[in-house]
């Protein structure tokens, strides 16, 4: 057997960690480019060949109609389902698409968890090449908040990247888990992960015992579709008004255009979480167009998001029959709370001071390490109880929901209904599953539908068991039996959005020729890209008029490396291909700033060649 | 829509009557192949053992039918028994044990939720001694308290009718704040009558002979008391709905 992984599938970005045997502590393990996050972005390139993380996510500037972010939104979701999403996301669906989305990248065409399988197998890739041994077992985490097919979705995208999954966990108890071997902490604690694109809090107690630590959730409560993508859409149409719709019209293509908005809202953003004030400036216009921001603006644009996190956390502390004064410890996740006014909002409502000792990136996927790594007999002294986020309940007569297992009932959990027979000599009986706190099924999510077999008998004769079952993943198993004879019966469950057994499979066959290709190969093959790129700018820079005016010596500098660069992509170390490029990125900035002062405009300044 | 367009009729749920009297042959271990008498584990060889079918849930956390429970020690019962029985515990073990953590483990946790909450406890010991069915409840008015059910209906008619006509409010809100405390009140001797119900039935298990009469008559006691309670419940929530309105 192989290596096994924790890892987080993020919204925005993924990481991979392990826990170190030496040490015992979790860590994430850094990709080529250097940082743990992989960009959870996907770009198909012209030859079919797969492009995952950094050069993905810088291909939606120039290949926006091949490339796909934030994927997470639609995963376990029907096209009914994303309907309002399609307004702000460039997310091409599938005209065929039914109970499964398919979502169009160039001229071929993806379920999201396929999408989400690639993200996956770079991940891995990640790993191998950490490690030098195969990675075949995972813990993925997800949103607490996610329902059943959400979940499903997420599993099958593990195994069609030929991973078996050993456990979906919770992102925020994943982060207290995390968080509690650092801190050492005991108590009632509350974790607040507010990511890209998904909101959870959860309610947690930490209790010592003899044996070791166990993590109890106490309550989840939370929404899958709130998160920083939903500031950034708002921060995009303000610069649509502020600009106007021409001024950005002149710029580039449509898909192109509004990928640069986009990178240049999100930039802004970033710097007003340290800076009071900063500058949008989108790619391709000159700096003279930049557009003011301040921190109270970018404020008054997050605070309805923010609003609206608190009604789920003030439903999980009354579920878990808390007041707020009573938590003990606070714990921020998840990118977006790096906002200052997330943590003002956070820390007044609770009444002390949030944790940020932990990168918020990166908590989750250290919490996934850990709980892999007590699946693989590592760690033996700490324990998970997890609940299901939301009640399961079964549709009875006029539409409504009996509920059959409550939300936050500790998982595993189950219930078992006895059916019979309204009519002579019927010979199924339908049972419909949903998911949700609504009163009414129409309402709910629905999960599955079956028919129970039954033997031709009098209305009322027939008893047939059924037993309902959230396993440790939160993901329902569904069993029947002939309580007269004991038998057992089969039922086909079939998922009202999700993926069948077969064409999993097919998928996982499918992304084996995708994944062909060797990940250092591909790795060498895209440094070489770059590296080619950047000579081409030197040797054009050389020869303008600007280049005259650098002395000799810088000359004879930017030779040396254009030579060492060529030489070492020659070769097939990639890794050294990458610190040539950077090599020669630096003995030309100089020569990038001459140009631009005497030619262009001074607003170009610090830039390398490559991007003048 | 109505979503209920299957091809059979629609499903009829049967209350469990009597689910849980079980007659089960002598256990004998699915691994060692020696007589158990372990709950959760074989008392010869310690593996998992194959749960009885109907266990029931005081039965899965290892204490007797009685119904005062200290919920620190039951806490306590439950984390201990979950360190043991967490499919976490077998992530490495055969399919066959890992399906059975999975079931004691959930079976575990549906106890734990029942047990732990007093009233359900109560709920719980009634069905498992055929007293109640599952879930059903008399929606019926005690009859002392028909009077004053009839008497808040009719405040909560009037108030819903002046707010639709923008009449004045507080005094109906005052009258109804009344009668919500007043039947807060007899939710409060219910719950108090529901307790000393719990400890006699606790000393008449002890009892020699675990004095029977007593009990079945306990337990038609306590079957009153839970529709009353949930029949006032309903109306004060009916009540501070509308307040809140």
């Amino acid at each position: 057997m192989g290596r096994i992984v924790g890892i987080d599938l993020g919204t925005t970005n993924s990481l991979v960690a392990y826990v170190d045997a030496a040490t015992g502590r979790p860590k994430c393990i850094p990709g080529p480019y250097g940082s743990a996050l992989c960009p959870s972005v996907v770009s198909l390139d012209a030859d079919g060949g797969v492009i995952v993380g950094e050069p993905a996510r810088r291909r939606l500037l120039t290949q926006p109609e091949r490339t796909i972010y934030s994927v997470k939104r639609l995963m376990g979701r029907g096209p009914a389902d994303v309907r309002d999403e399609l307004k702000l996301f460039p997310f091409r669906i599938d005209a065929a698409s039914q109970n499964v989305i398919r979502v169009r990248l160039g001229d071929k065409v993806f379920t999201p968890p396929e999408i989400s399988a690639f993200i996956l197998r770079e991940l891995r890739n990640w790993a191998e090449a950490h490690f030098g041994e195969t990675v075949d077992r995972a813990v993925i985490t997800v949103p607490a908040y996610f329902n059943d097919a959400q979940r499903q979705a997420t599993k099958d995208a593990g195994r069609i990247a030929g991973l078996e999954v050993l456990r979906l966990v919770n992102e925020p108890t994943a982060a207290a888990l995390a968080y509690g071997l650092h801190e050492q902490q005991r108590g009632k604690v509350a974790v607040y992960d507010l990511g890209g694109g998904t909101f959870d809090i959860s309610v947690l107690k930490l209790i010592s015992t003899t044996e070791g630590d166990i993590y109890q959730v106490l309550s989840t409560n939370g929404d899958t579709h709130l998160g920083g993508d939903d500031i950034d859409n708002e921060l995009i149409a303000r610069e649509w008004t502020k600009r106007g719709r021409a001024a950005l019209a002149g710029v580039l293509g449509d898909a192109e255009r509004s990928q640069a908005v986009r990178a240049a809202v999100i930039q802004a953003k970033h710097a007003l979480s340290v800076a009071q004030e900063a500058m949008v400036q989108v790619a391709g216009m000159g700096a003279e167009s930049s557009v003011r921001i301040t921190r109270a603006e970018l404020e008054e644009i997050a605070r309805p998001v923010v609003e609206r996190t608190m009604k789920p956390v003030r439903q999980a502390l009354a579920d878990a029959q808390l007041k707020p004064e009573e938590i003990e410890e606070v714990v921020l996740v998840g990118g977006t709370t790096r906002t200052p006014l997330v943590r003002e909002t956070v820390e007044k409502y609770f009444g002390r001071k949030p944790h940020i000792e932990l990168n918020p990136d990166e908590v989750v996927a250290l919490g996934a390490a850990l709980q892999a790594d007590i699946l693989s007999n590592g760690t033996q002294n700490m324990l998970l109880l997890d609940v299901a986020p939301l009640s399961l309940g079964i549709e009875t007569y006029g539409g409504a929901v009996a509920k059959i297992i409550p939300r936050n009932s500790t998982i595993p959990a189950s219930a078992q209904e006895l059916y019979t027979t309204g009519v002579d000599n019927q010979t199924g009986i339908e049972i419909h599953v949903v998911q949700g706190e609504r009163e009414l099924a129409r309402d709910c999510r629905s999960l599955a539908r079956f028919t129970l077999g039954v033997p031709p008998a009098p209305a009322g004769l027939p008893r047939i068991e059924v037993k309902f079952l959230i396993d440790a993943n939160g993901i329902l198993q569904v069993a029947a039996k002939d309580v007269r004879t004991g038998e057992e019966r089969s039922i086909e469950v079939q998922p009202s959005y999700g993926l069948d057994d077969a064409e999993v499979e097919r998928m996982l066959e499918e992304s084996i020729e995708y994944a062909e290709q060797d990940f250092a190969e591909r790795q060498l093959v895209e440094a070489r890209t770059e590296a080619e790129s950047i000579l081409t700018a030197t040797a054009k820079a050389l020869a303008t008029e600007a280049a005259a005016r650098i002395s000799g010596e810088e000359r004879a500098a930017i030779g040396a490396s254009v030579a060492a660069l060529k030489e070492s992509a020659a070769g097939t170390d990639y890794k050294l291909v990458r610190v040539r490029i950077d090599e020669l990125n630096q003995a030309t900035t100089h020569l990038a700033e001459v140009m631009m002062n005497s030619a262009i405009s001074s607003a170009l300044e610090g830039r390398n060649l490559a991007e003048v | 829509m109505n979503e209920d367009t299957g091809a059979f009729p629609c499903a009829v749920k049967i209350q469990m009557a009597e689910p849980h009297i079980s007659n089960n042959p002598p256990l004998v271990c699915w691994s060692c192949h020696e007589r158990s008498l372990g709950t959760h584990f074989c008392s010869s060889c310690g593996k998992l053992v194959q749960l009885a079918p109907n266990i029931d849930y005081f039965a899965m956390l290892e204490m007797p039918r009685k119904l005062w429970v200290e919920a620190d020690a039951l806490e306590r019962k439950f984390l201990q028994l979950s360190w043991k029985l967490h499919p976490d515990k077998y992530a490495s073990a055969t399919e066959q044990e890992r399906e059975l953590s999975l079931r004691h483990s959930s079976e575990l946790n549906d106890a734990y939720r029942t047990l732990r909450d007093p009233i359900a406890r109560v709920e719980y010991l009634l069905s498992l001694e055929g007293m109640r069915k599952e879930g059903e409840t008399k929606q019926q008015a005690p009859a002392e308290l028909l009077e004053e059910v009839f008497e808040l209906n009719e405040s909560l008619d009037e108030l819903r009718e002046a707010r639709a006509a923008g009449g004045d409010l507080a005094g109906l809100k005052a009258r109804l704040q009344d009668a919500e405390k007043s039947f807060q009140g007899k939710l409060g001797a219910v719950d108090a009558a529901l307790q000393s119900g719990a400890r006699e039935w606790d000393a008449a298990l002890d009892a020699p002979g675990g004095a029977p009469d007593v009990r079945k008559k306990l337990l038609e006691r306590m079957n009153e008391l839970l529709n009353r309670r949930a029949y006032l419940r309903n109306l004060t929530l009916n009540v501070a709905k509308e307040l809140a309105a």
